[in-house]
């Protein structure tokens, strides 16, 4: 069975059609990218299969249950139980300390763990940054934060809108590095891009 | 551009006008309350009665002795006229004299041969002024504590209450007199059939006491178109120094003191008016009512000044708190203006005008707002308006601007030490 | 580390970190305090020193003997007894009798009374000279002195003739003082007891009590009714002009005083929750990426609430301290005497403060949790 499905999803903005019958499978473990130019209805892809959007029309399953017609409440809970968000513009509690951002994913998602949190920044080369707050924090530490911040709960699956949009080279590097290293590990990443480098590294990488 | 601003904006534009228009119908409610309640209260405190009284100039105070002694022999040697009390309302301070009363007395003998004092006066007394002013005056508003426990206050204007009397409950009771009784009245020079109209509880000397009209009194006792003094209420300003000086002497003041003192409502300086206007008299202050109301209206002033003073720093605090929290808000956007290269002055002046413009808005609705909350203070306080001051559009005026723009002039530059990058970062501080 | 603990390290993180915003609200929920409990403070206390003003109009309360006989200074003290001291201003004694002026061959009407106890309840005497201190001395009434023509420091020879001897009382008196009141006082001449007594050769008689009670009119209306039930030989009886008058000009001065500390309140309040608003609608995009991350609706509130109250709880007693002060200020200001704290103002001020805050706080969150995260996360 497929980890994420999508059935002939529609999106409709009034007049506008974002999505027009779309159908995607993506199975446990895979790296996928979803390209497209500006416009071309990428993000209210993600935010449907981020569960903040729900579609006009069609099904969305996710580990075979239907999705599309859950309330907002039920969606909440499924975003925080199988899915790791990683944003454009990195969206970090400014008042908050890197591992204290961490912290937050884990707070509603169990329960919050000092121990854990600085591992995961470990993993992502910043555990001696913990305590510093993201205005101290460069845009490629504060995108690493948040990979951090995406996988502590361990969620079947990463979604990644533009993660390297804001990034210069050598943060984008390093970001696609750490999205390797979980993929070897088995997670499941659907990474929304409209860069077709980034999209050849991921195809590069990616094993049947 | 601006325009662009404010209409985009308008949720959080919509916020300040709000908050600035209710800092500013506070300070217009609390600025005109303040500012008219010493005439409001000066009003109510007319409810003690006269505070000065005029007596002719050679009075004897045997009148005054001789009731004591109560053999109701009363020798007066000098009146007023009659004729000069409506002068009371062509002084300086004329439309300051809210009310009064001519009074003439006499010992009269009852038909069972008790001897009771009678007191003649007006009621509610017409009086047409040369100014061609009409006003109602006499005792109905002077005596503002006395209970009418039977009957009605004697009404001078209708028809065949000449013989008309009002008994106190004392007298009425030792009597076993009820309203519509005849009752017959001896007089020094008369005498005279008189039917009851009310009794009335003073709590007082007068509730032995029988009250009629002045002219009825003045019959029994041959002193046509004489009274023997008047009370009169006028609203005044406190005593200060100046009007110590002058209740000694008017005539050892300097000339512009004398000016000061004579073209302002001190008591001292509506009876020394009183005694020019009517031939023969002394007016004097009654200091039982005009030292108190003198203190009250002092401390309520300064009440009600420490209360506006209160609220107007609260009011400024509040929106220049909110003015600030909305610059700071807009921290993003002004490091974007920064970032493609505005000047820190253009952005000071283009903030600054938008919240003025704002501030402008919600001041003009605040001031009407503060209005009408002035308004109904003073309608379900003192049942009458409150005077519009025009005095506190300008303060209103400096004080918003000036509130205004001390919120948002340090939250600006704050905003501005900011490096744009640091701002556009999302990491906005 | 528990979720409790970590809820507290965000909401102090919050408090602490955003320092300038947070001082922005935490100013705005004080100065709503401030005016709360200074406003309410005055409001309580505006009767009682008002009151007291209204005490210079002089006595409001007399007792009198209600039969023929004359009553004594002791039997007079007895029936105040039923004021509490602390509401009785003054007490004065007056004694009436008609006394000849030997060299002036006129009779007087002589008012004897216990000075200190005159300044108390008629506080409106104004005296050139002094006021009398021995039994020699004398104040005479304006009139009085201007009809015979005494003036200060004059010695005056006052007699009195007994009704059953044939022998005057005389004695000689100094006038100290001349009296101007602007009533019938003025034409008294007003000596002690003790020298009335010297005078009448009788002592120990009274024939009024004055008495300035600052009291309500209700309760001194039971006053008078204990003391006339208690003694059935005296009568208390109120000065209505005085009480009446009191009663009305001070009800309207109260409700003055309400009306402008509830339109203060009023307006101060939504001051107060408008820039509490700006302070949280300032965060919305916070607040989204919490619900992207698997916040419940309902702890985003409870961490929003949670920052609220702490400020409320803390602008609330910053705020009654503050409030205390201005309601002190104002009162030694105008009234001269300062006021006592009412203990009870504190939770009230705190529970408001938190009310308000709370509620501000509930109205922003409430329109940022109904957007999609996803709206307010995507892009500037």
């Amino acid at each position: 069975m497929s980890l994420l499905e999508l059935k002939n999803i529609s999106k409709i903005y009034g007049e506008l059609k974002a999505l027009d019958n779309v159908n995607i499978k993506v199975e446990k473990g895979e790296w996928v990218a979803i390209m497209g130019p500006s416009g071309s209805g990428k993000s209210t892809m993600m935010n449907i299969i981020g569960c903040m959007d729900k579609p006009s029309l069609g099904e969305v399953l996710l580990d075979g249950v239907d999705i599309s017609k859950e309330s907002s409440k039920k969606l909440t809970e499924i975003r925080r139980d199988k899915i790791g968000l990683i944003f454009q513009q990195f969206h970090m509690v400014n008042y908050l300390t890197a591992v204290e951002n961490v912290m937050v994913s884990q707070y509603y998602h169990s329960m919050p763990d000092e121990e854990e949190a600085l591992e995961a920044l470990g993993r992502v080369g910043l555990r001696e940054r913990a305590k510093h707050l993201p205005s101290q924090l460069s845009g490629g530490e504060q995108q690493r934060v948040c990979v951090a911040r995406a996988l502590i709960n361990a969620p079947e699956l990463i979604l990644a809108d533009e993660p390297t949009g804001n990034l210069d080279e050598d943060n984008e590097n390093i970001v696609l590095d750490l999205f390797r290293q979980l993929h070897r590990e088995g997670t499941t990443l659907i990474v929304v891009t409209h860069d077709p480098e980034v999209a050849e590294i991921i195809n590069e990488n990616f094993q049947e | 551009m601006i325009r662009g601003a404010l209409f985009r904006q308008r949720g959080k534009m919509l916020l300040i006008a709000f908050t600035i228009a209710l800092g500013t119908s506070l300070a217009t409610a609390m600025l005109n309350v303040m500012l008219d309640v010493g005439d409001k209260v000066n009003q109510e405190l007319k409810t003690y009665g006269a505070n000065i009284t005029v007596k002719p100039k050679d009075s004897s105070l045997l009148s005054d002795l001789y009731d004591v002694e109560d053999d109701g022999d009363v020798i007066q040697t000098s009146y007023l006229k009659e004729e000069e009390v409506g002068k009371l309302k062509t002084i300086f301070w004329a439309f300051n004299i809210v009310d009064f009363a001519p009074f003439i007395d006499t010992g009269i003998t009852l038909a069972d041969g008790n001897q009771v004092k009678l007191v003649g006066t007006w009621f509610n007394h017409h009086l047409e002024l040369p100014t061609g002013e009409n006003l109602d005056v006499g005792v109905t508003s002077l005596r503002t504590w006395w209970d009418i426990t039977e009957g009605s206050w004697l009404d001078e204007q209708t028809e065949g209450t000449e013989n008309a009397v009002m008994i106190g409950a004392v007298l009425a009771e030792r009597e076993g007199w009820k309203v519509g009784d005849a009752i017959f009245l001896e007089g020094p020079a008369g005498s005279c059939e008189a039917v009851v109209a009310g009794v009335f509880d003073a709590g007082g000397d007068e509730d032995e006491q029988i009250y009629a009209p002045l002219d009825l009194v003045q019959e029994l006792s041959d002193t046509e178109g004489k009274v023997a003094y008047i009370e009169v209420s006028a609203l005044t300003t406190p005593d200060n120094d100046l009007a110590k000086r002058a209740a000694q002497n008017p005539a050892a003041l300097s000339a512009k003191d004398y000016e000061t003192w004579y073209c302002t409502a001190y008591v001292s300086a509506i009876c020394y008016q009183i005694q020019e206007a009517i031939t023969d008299s002394v007016a004097s202050a009654v200091r039982q009512v005009a030292e108190s109301e003198g203190a009250i209206l002092d401390k309520t002033q300064l009440l009600m000044i420490l209360i506006t003073i209160l609220s107007l720093i609260g009011s400024a605090l509040g929106i220049s708190n909110l003015v600030t929290a909305s610059v700071m808000e807009r921290a993003q956007e002004i490091g974007l203006l920064k970032a493609i290269g505005a000047k820190d002055r253009s952005i000071t002046g283009l903030v600054l005008t938008e919240i003025l413009i704002t501030a402008l808005v919600g001041g003009v609705a605040g001031y009407f707002l503060g209005f009408g909350f002035a308004q109904l203070i003073g309608h379900s306080v003192f049942g009458s308006a409150i005077e519009m001051k025009v005095m506190v559009i300008p303060i209103v005026i400096v004080l918003i601007s000036l509130v205004t723009a001390a919120g948002s002039l340090p939250a600006i530059r704050m905003v501005l030490r900011l490096r744009p990058a640091e701002v556009l970062h999302g990491s906005k501080a | 580390m528990s979720r409790r603990k970590m809820f507290l390290k965000m909401v102090t993180a919050s408090l602490l970190r955003r320092r300038s915003r947070m001082l922005i609200a935490l100013l705005s929920i004080a100065i709503g305090a401030t005016i709360l409990s200074g406003l309410v403070t005055i409001y309580y206390d505006v009767p009682r020193q008002m009151g007291a003003q209204f005490r210079g109009y002089g006595a409001n309360m007399i007792l009198v003997p209600s039969g023929e006989e004359k009553m004594t200074l002791e039997k007079a003290r007895e029936c105040l007894s039923v004021i509490p001291e602390d509401q009785l201003l003054g007490a004065t004694p007056y004694r009436y009798a008609n006394v000849e002026m030997t060299s002036r061959q006129r009779t007087f009407v002589a008012a004897a009374t216990d000075f200190e106890q005159v300044q108390a309840t008629s506080p409106y005497f104004a005296v050139e000279g002094r006021w009398p201190e021995g039994d020699r001395e004398v104040l005479v009434g304006k009139e009085t002195a201007e009809t015979i023509g005494v003036k200060l420091n004059n010695v005056i020879e006052l007699s009195y003739k007994p009704e059953d001897t044939y022998v005057k009382n005389t004695l000689n008196m100094t006038v100290v003082g001349i009296l101007e009141t602007g009533g019938d006082e003025e034409a008294y001449i007003f000596t002690t007891l003790k020298a009335m007594d010297a005078l009448t050769g009788v002592s120990g008689q009274l024939d009024v009590m004055e008495m300035s009670v600052s009291a309500a009119s209700e309760e001194l209306e039971n006053y008078v009714a204990e003391i006339s039930e208690k003694n059935s030989d005296m009568s208390a009886r109120l000065v209505k002009r005085v009480t009446k008058s009191e009663t009305t000009v001070l009800a309207k001065l109260q409700s003055l005083v309400f009306l402008v500390t509830a339109v203060v309140l009023l307006l101060t309040m939504i001051c107060v929750s408008t820039t509490m608003m700006a302070v949280v609608s300032e965060r919305r995009k916070e607040i989204g990426l919490r619900k992207a991350l698997g916040a419940s609706d309902q702890s985003i509130r409870a961490e929003f609430l949670g920052e609220g109250m702490f400020l409320g709880l803390l602008g609330g007693i910053l705020g009654t301290a503050l409030g205390f002060a201005f309601a002190q200020v104002v009162s030694v200001n105008v009234f001269g005497s300062s006021i006592t704290f009412q203990p009870l103002l504190l939770p009230i001020t705190v529970i408001v403060s938190m009310g308000i805050a709370a509620l501000s706080c509930l109205l922003p969150i409430r329109r940022a949790i109904e957007i999609d995260p996803a709206l307010v996360l995507k892009g500037e």
